[in-house]
């Protein structure tokens, strides 16, 4: 292994390098990889989450079913694929607040969230959030939780890969599944902040 | 590169081109049966421990998640037998020695080429 420091030119240049000796080798294709650039940075993402969470809300059986086994509870959405294989949800209620973790790498439920933006894979979280749960949540993500709100943290390993539940807020009776996942943020699945209230409907 | 307009970098997944094809090019070998995934985060957990751990080294480089990623990658297929850091350098070194326009030398100021219209 190099020990210099590389540029960024040099790093793109290994990526680049890499690539070709394995399509060289017949691993893989430049269209396979397209693909997959493709599908995780533009296909998959929270959105997927979100409509899962939302079905939860909505139907009360379904909940039932994904706290039971989640990624049973999301293949009947046809939501899943790799990093969800084990997925597991915990839902946050008036006494208890769930905020997920990968203390060792960034382990995180791609099927339904996407891939983790850069601050869930820094060291500073990563270690932080264990230690001190709401002051991480209060002074980086603005989210004040009550003392009489437990707080806790879960951290995805091996291929357990732990998501929010948000709680439902309130003023969202009789809305729609679609409208409803329209409230549920990614922050909220990972569990630093909170799903959205909806607009309060303007006077005419 | 997915993310919202103004938004801050650690708001982003990648933040650069080369981070989001490593990441293709590492699920790519997963589905080709490379290695088990678990093998590969085992790699980057590794990486990421020492660098961790080299946290008084004043050369240390600043924290980048994708070398990490790239470095588990090497080091798994390099494990596996499959490619040597020497063939990766030697690529490598190809690939910066191709200069930046090899294929565009020389501005062109007119169309390369008009398909009349019929009239």
């Amino acid at each position: 292994m190099s020990t210099h420091v590389r540029t960024k030119e040099e790093i793109a240049a290994r990526v680049k390098a890499l690539e070709s000796i394995l399509i060289e080798k017949g691993i893989m294709t430049t269209a396979a990889v397209d693909r997959l650039a493709e599908i995780y940075e533009n296909e998959v993402g929270p959105q997927l989450g979100a409509k899962v969470a939302a079905r939860a809300w909505a139907d009360p059986d379904f909940k039932q079913r994904l706290l039971a086994n989640a990624s049973k509870a999301c293949a009947e959405l046809g939501i899943g694929g790799l990093q969800g294989e084990d997925m597991v949800v915990v839902e946050n209620t008036a006494d208890v607040h769930n905020v997920i973790v990968c203390t060792l790498c960034s382990c995180y439920p791609w099927p339904v969230l996407g891939l983790p933006p850069n601050w869930y894979k820094e060291p500073a979280y990563r270690s932080r959030i264990v230690r001190q749960p709401r002051k991480v949540l209060r002074e980086d993500f603005g989210y004040e939780l009550p003392d009489s709100v437990e707080v806790r943290v879960w951290d995805s390993s091996s291929e357990m890969r732990y998501w929010v539940l948000p709680m439902r807020p309130e003023g969202t009776d009789g809305l729609s599944e679609p409208d409803l996942a329209a409230l549920i943020t990614r922050d909220s699945m990972i569990g630093v902040g909170p799903a959205r209230s909806p607009t309060p409907a303007r006077a005419s | 590169m997915a993310g919202l307009p103004g938004g801050r970098d650690g708001e982003l997944a990648f933040t650069a081109p080369w981070e989001l094809r490593a990441f293709a090019v590492a699920v790519a070998a997963y589905n080709n049966g490379q290695y088990e995934w678990s093998e590969f985060q085992l790699s980057l957990i590794e990486s990421i421990r020492q660098w961790e751990q080299s946290g008084q080294d004043p050369d240390r480089e600043p924290w980048s998640y994708y070398e990490h990623w790239l470095t588990a990658l090497e080091t798994v297929l390099a494990g596996s037998g499959l490619l040597s850091e020497s063939q990766l350098d030697e690529r490598t070194k190809a690939v910066l020695a191709i200069p930046r326009d090899a294929s565009h030398q020389a501005a062109h100021p007119e169309p390369v080429a008009v398909d009349p219209a019929v009239r």
